[in-house]
């Protein structure tokens, strides 16, 4: 929670550098064909304001997603329904048919609708890493060597399993969230990570990582990368390990080589 | 006599002698007859059918039905699916009546099948305006019958008559202007000869209310605002005027008690949602339950649940009305799991709080006084910074139904054990747009909390026993007299628990999210389960 308001504040400073390109829909609104023309600092601030009034419902107030009413997140950066500005526009003026996403108000201007457009699109991980101290090149070869970090993790199809896959891992992550997750991996697990130790009515115990959990059953990949199905019917116990099973780097590597590695997770993001 | 007059004398004598015939054609399969007063109060005579939205008028959702029960749950087989063509949350609690299945679909429509084979009969599409102001999806809960005619709420606040045996619109009436942020998706109640129907929109800043029409016409009888007027003292509990702006809608079906002939219904959040320092105050009537007279529409008695609300816990659960001994002595109850996390047994004559407890996990209040009113903790009022509290601000149950059997003596609910944080922020009223004055934020993934199905002594409060499930399941409970607990998960299962100890006895993976309530009914003999599961509407039964 805490770092996702930081990550306000940061990306609220980079935000008017975002342009995005012409429209590949093809609608008959003319706004919608247009770019944003409303894309400054107060353009920013008061698409949150109607964001939180009209969309925060279903979407959560810092437009995160709501888990409980199924609402996605906005923040990542990328929309299921829309690939542009435009495409967004549409879909809060149009809403999405046969789904609870609903066309916003017609009594919405244009300006509105955009300006709700401008404050998703500052919620997005930025486009510009900026001013890092470190060295991608450098921070590469740490990811390959003394950080150890492709025995655990996938880039672009080469790495292990056993954590989550990094090849765009910069268009879901910040700056400062790639350096917590460095040097305090507890500090924010998805359950996708936890680990569950199982013991079966047979009396066997099992250890793996939380593939999937729901009300009746369970999956979940063992240190031997087997994946195992099991219906809680069938175990005698169950205990979640909310822990990360990464280390942390905070002593191993030093801030500078912090930093490169940082600079290098940064680089990992879909071609825009 | 002119030719349009002997036709309509033709379809009355007709009509006439469907209503005389016995219940079964020839080859055994039940035949429509019109559904009488007399026959929605003693509904619980008739189990093979299902002719209101929870069942009966008490909204047990206790089936008297016991073919499927304890002994050969494991056994039950899908029998047939109905698929709806729309993706919206399928919220709906079909009707049976005598083997014709209605069955609501989002947005507006309404279809029948025959409710053996979920084959079609016809279908009813509500034409809907483009600029709908809903807050939480296209959905509609179900309708109500009386006579051959169902009645059903639509997005765009209006309420229709709908032939049952055709599916033809018999009359469209206005409930309220949809511009203004008004809303419908409850299913009606019949009270003799009204609909009695209530009203969305407590996300827009509307001024809630109770409405019956005319069962024949559609015109409107009586209204009973939810927000007192200013000739009413308890007017004084909203400052200046934030009771023009005030919610307290009507969104949920109410429960009935012919002998006392009370209406009870419940009422949702004060407007706006999270910023109560615009409207100081108890905020009455908003998230209550009200006594209202059947014929009249007048208030018995009205009983708060949380005063001063500012964390959107609408009080828009099912009453459920049940006769129990409480310190042995008989005692006309309702009881009520409510969205505050708070569980409450009251009378119903009178409205006297006679039971309280939390039945979930909360943090907003020390407990209940010897009133029932909560004793709030400091620092539990949302901010500009956040304020951590149990329970979320879809509360710790919801509109989804609980269900009580009279054979366990146990209330069923499904609780949910969450926390999020609430904000506050300055919001100005504009009328047709969200005025909610704030929002949530889940602090941590949803699979760090956990749902259950719980089993509640209503005379304690106490709890019996627990089944847990993933949250946060958004499913209602039904009981049967075969001992059995029907509900679904948010993941997509349905299953059958033990009522009595809450054992697991059958379930089945559907994939679909669950968002309404299962019934039961029979058809030539046969009990069947039926669970709307995402857009696909699923009947099991017993191996033939």
């Amino acid at each position: 929670m805490r770092d996702r308001k930081r990550r306000t504040v940061l990306i609220r400073s980079l935000c008017g550098l975002v342009v995005v390109g012409l429209s590949l829909w093809s609608t008959q609104a003319i706004a919608q064909e247009s770019e944003n023309p409303f894309t400054g600092r107060v353009d920013i601030r008061m698409g949150q304001g109607q964001f939180e009034s009209r969309c925060s419902t279903c979407h959560g107030l810092e437009a995160t997603g709501n888990p409980e009413g199924g609402g996605p997140d906005l923040t990542t950066g990328r929309f299921r329904t829309a690939n542009s500005d435009s495409g967004v526009f549409r879909v809060i003026r149009d809403g999405i048919r046969g789904t609870a996403m609903i066309g916003i108000n017609p009594d919405a201007s244009d300006q509105v609708v955009w300006q709700i457009v401008s404050y998703l699109k500052s919620r997005s991980p930025s486009l510009v890493a900026g001013d890092l101290p470190g060295s991608p090149v450098t921070g590469q070869q740490l990811f390959a060597g003394k950080g150890d970090c492709a025995r655990c993790h996938i880039v672009n199809g080469t790495g292990g399993r056993l954590g989550p896959d990094l090849s765009h891992i910069a268009d879901r992550r910040e700056i400062s969230e790639l350096r917590t997750d460095l040097t305090n991996p507890n500090a924010e697990v998805d359950p996708r990570w936890w680990t569950l130790i199982v013991t079966h009515n047979n009396g066997a115990v099992i250890r793996g990582l939380r593939m999937h959990e729901d009300s009746f059953s369970l999956r979940l990949m063992d240190p031997e990368e087997n994946l195992r199905s099991f219906s809680k019917s069938q175990l005698g116990g169950l205990e979640r390990d909310k822990r990360s099973t990464m280390p942390s780097y905070a002593q191993s590597l030093t801030t500078q080589q912090q930093d490169d590695l940082v600079a290098y997770l940064l680089t990992l993001r879909r071609e825009q | 006599m002119t030719r349009g007059t002997v036709l309509l004398a033709l379809v009355i004598s007709v009509n006439l002698i469907h209503a005389q015939e016995p219940t079964t054609l020839e080859d055994g399969a039940p035949f429509f007859s019109p559904v009488t007063w007399d026959r929605l109060v003693n509904a619980a005579d008739e189990p093979q059918n299902w002719l209101m939205y929870s069942g009966t008028f008490d909204s047990q959702r206790f089936s008297r039905l016991n073919q499927i029960n304890t002994e050969n749950a494991a056994t039950l087989e899908l029998k047939w699916a109905h698929h709806i063509s729309q993706l919206d949350r399928n919220e709906t609690t079909p009707l049976v009546v005598d083997g014709v299945m209605f069955i609501t679909e989002s947005p507006s429509n309404l279809t029948a099948v025959d409710a053996a084979t979920g084959r079609p009969y016809w279908r009813y599409e509500h034409e809907l305006p483009d600029d709908l102001r809903v807050c939480c999806g296209r959905n509609n809960r179900g309708v109500a019958i009386l006579g051959e005619t169902l009645y059903m709420s639509t997005l765009d606040a209006h309420l229709v008559g709908i032939d049952a045996r055709s599916g033809s619109l018999l009359w469209n009436t206005e409930v309220a202007d949809y511009q203004q942020g008004y809303s419908k998706t409850a299913a009606p109640l019949i009270v003799k000869d009204k609909v009695i129907t209530g009203i969305a929109g407590g996300e827009f800043g509307i001024r809630g209310f109770l409405d019956a029409y005319d069962a024949n016409t559609g015109t409107r009888e009586w209204r009973t605002y939810t927000i007192p007027g200013p000739d009413n003292p308890d007017n004084r509990s909203w400052a200046g005027d934030s009771w023009r702006t005030g919610g307290s809608p009507t969104w949920i079906t109410g429960s009935y008690d012919p002998e006392l002939n009370l209406v009870y219904w419940g009422t949702g959040n004060p407007g706006p949602d999270y910023n109560g320092e615009v409207r100081e105050g108890d905020n009455l009537y908003a998230d209550s339950v009200l006594a209202l007279d059947g014929d009249t529409g007048d208030m018995s008695w009205y009983f708060q649940f949380t005063p001063h609300d500012v964390h959107d816990w609408d009080a828009i659960q099912i009453p459920v009305l049940a006769d129990i001994e409480i310190d042995g002595t008989p005692r006309k109850t309702m009881l009520w799991a409510n969205r505050n996390a708070f569980y409450y047994t009251l009378d119903r004559e009178t409205g006297e709080f006679l039971v309280g407890k939390a039945f979930a996990r909360q943090t907003w209040a020390e407990g209940l006084d010897e009133n029932g009113r909560p004793i709030r903790r400091p620092n539990m009022f949302p901010s500009a910074e956040g304020t951590l509290v149990s329970p979320t601000a879809g509360g710790a149950t919801n509109w989804w139904s609980p269900a009580f059997s009279p054979r366990t003596g146990l209330l069923y609910v499904n609780a949910f054990d969450g926390e999020a944080e609430f904000f506050i922020r300055d919001e100005e009223y504009r009328a047709g747009d969200r005025y909610t004055g704030g929002g949530t934020d889940s602090p941590l993934p949803i699979d760090n909390y956990s749902s259950a199905i719980r089993a509640l002594d209503p005379t304690t409060g106490d709890l019996q026993w627990e089944f847990p499930i993933k949250a946060r399941s958004r499913a209602g409970v039904l009981a049967t007299a075969g001992d059995l607990v029907f509900s679904g998960s948010v993941d997509g299962y349905f299953y059958a628990l033990d009522a009595v100890t809450g054992e697991e006895l059958w379930h089945i993976p559907l994939s679909g999210r669950m968002n309404a309530n299962p019934m039961t009914y029979a058809v030539d003999g046969q009990q069947y389960v039926t669970m709307p599961v995402g857009n696909v509407v699923y009947t099991f039964g017993l191996p033939d």
